[in-house]
């Protein structure tokens, strides 16, 4: 099931079901290409997230049956993934709601003075 | 935890997953283990995390599967109404029996076997409504 462009460019956001982890995986493949190794050292100094094998594994082929990302030609045995443009759409959607909910949530806090 | 003692825990890990992912990704997966032990993870929680992918793997319906399923229902209802098409007309003729004949059950009535014997006649052999032997 992919997404296609313009689910991205109407504001849904598709990445509300997916999880952190698939969250992690665009927000690190947004500045390049990586592999699963290189992924999840990125993500631990990113968010201090220890993703493990099973997890990111899991993550990536859901990525990739929506569309967000997809595979390119293996370096030796290890497979590096790049974000789509749906994908980088659905992750600019994403931290955008992201940005609009943590904001109203210190705005909340602010007002309650706690 | 050894080396060895730590690949076969990775390794029988990563044989839980079906053969479809294996051979995407089960090179890459037994590297990045590898990668990650070195680095200091313990291989019983990788070999965790890949057991918990792996039962998410079986677990996640893919629209490949999906038509497998359909599939397979439609089979499984094929053949029940099939059997039970062909029961039908066989049932009938036994009730019928039931109705004719007072004295035991449709399915074992007797059948051409009866022959003539001293003292009566000898049941040679009891035979059902569908020609088994009862």
């Amino acid at each position: 099931m992919a997404v296609s462009g313009r689910d991205g460019e109407a504001g849904q956001d598709v990445l509300r079901r997916v999880g952190e982890a698939s969250v992690l995986i665009l927000i690190s493949l947004a500045d390049g290409p990586k592999h699963g190794y290189a992924l999840i050292q990125d993500i631990k100094e990113l968010a201090g997230v220890a993703l493990g094998p099973g997890t990111l594994y899991g993550a990536l082929d859901r990525l990739e049956r929506l569309g967000l990302i997809e595979p390119l030609p293996a370096d030796d045995r290890r497979h590096p993934y790049r974000i789509t443009a749906p994908g980088a759409a659905a992750l600019r959607v994403h931290l955008e709601s992201l940005e609009r909910v943590s904001a109203a949530g210190r705005l909340r806090l602010q007002l309650g003075g706690i | 935890m050894g080396e060895p003692r730590a690949a076969r825990l990775i390794e029988t890990a990563l044989r839980c997953y079906p053969a479809r992912w294996r051979r995407r990704h089960g090179e890459e997966a037994a590297e990045l283990a590898a990668l990650l032990i070195r680095d200091g993870t313990p291989a019983g929680s990788i070999a965790f995390s890949y057991l918990a992918g792996a039962a998410r793997e079986w677990l996640t319906p893919r629209p490949s599967r999906r038509l497998r399923l359909a599939a397979c229902a439609l089979l499984v209802a094929a053949g029940s109404l099939g059997v039970s098409a062909g029961l039908l007309p066989s049932t009938v003729p036994a009730r019928a029996a039931v109705t004719g004949q007072s004295h035991g059950p449709a399915y074992c009535r007797p059948g051409p076997g009866v022959i003539p014997a001293m003292g009566g006649p000898h049941v040679s052999g009891w035979e059902t409504g569908h020609g088994r032997a009862c």
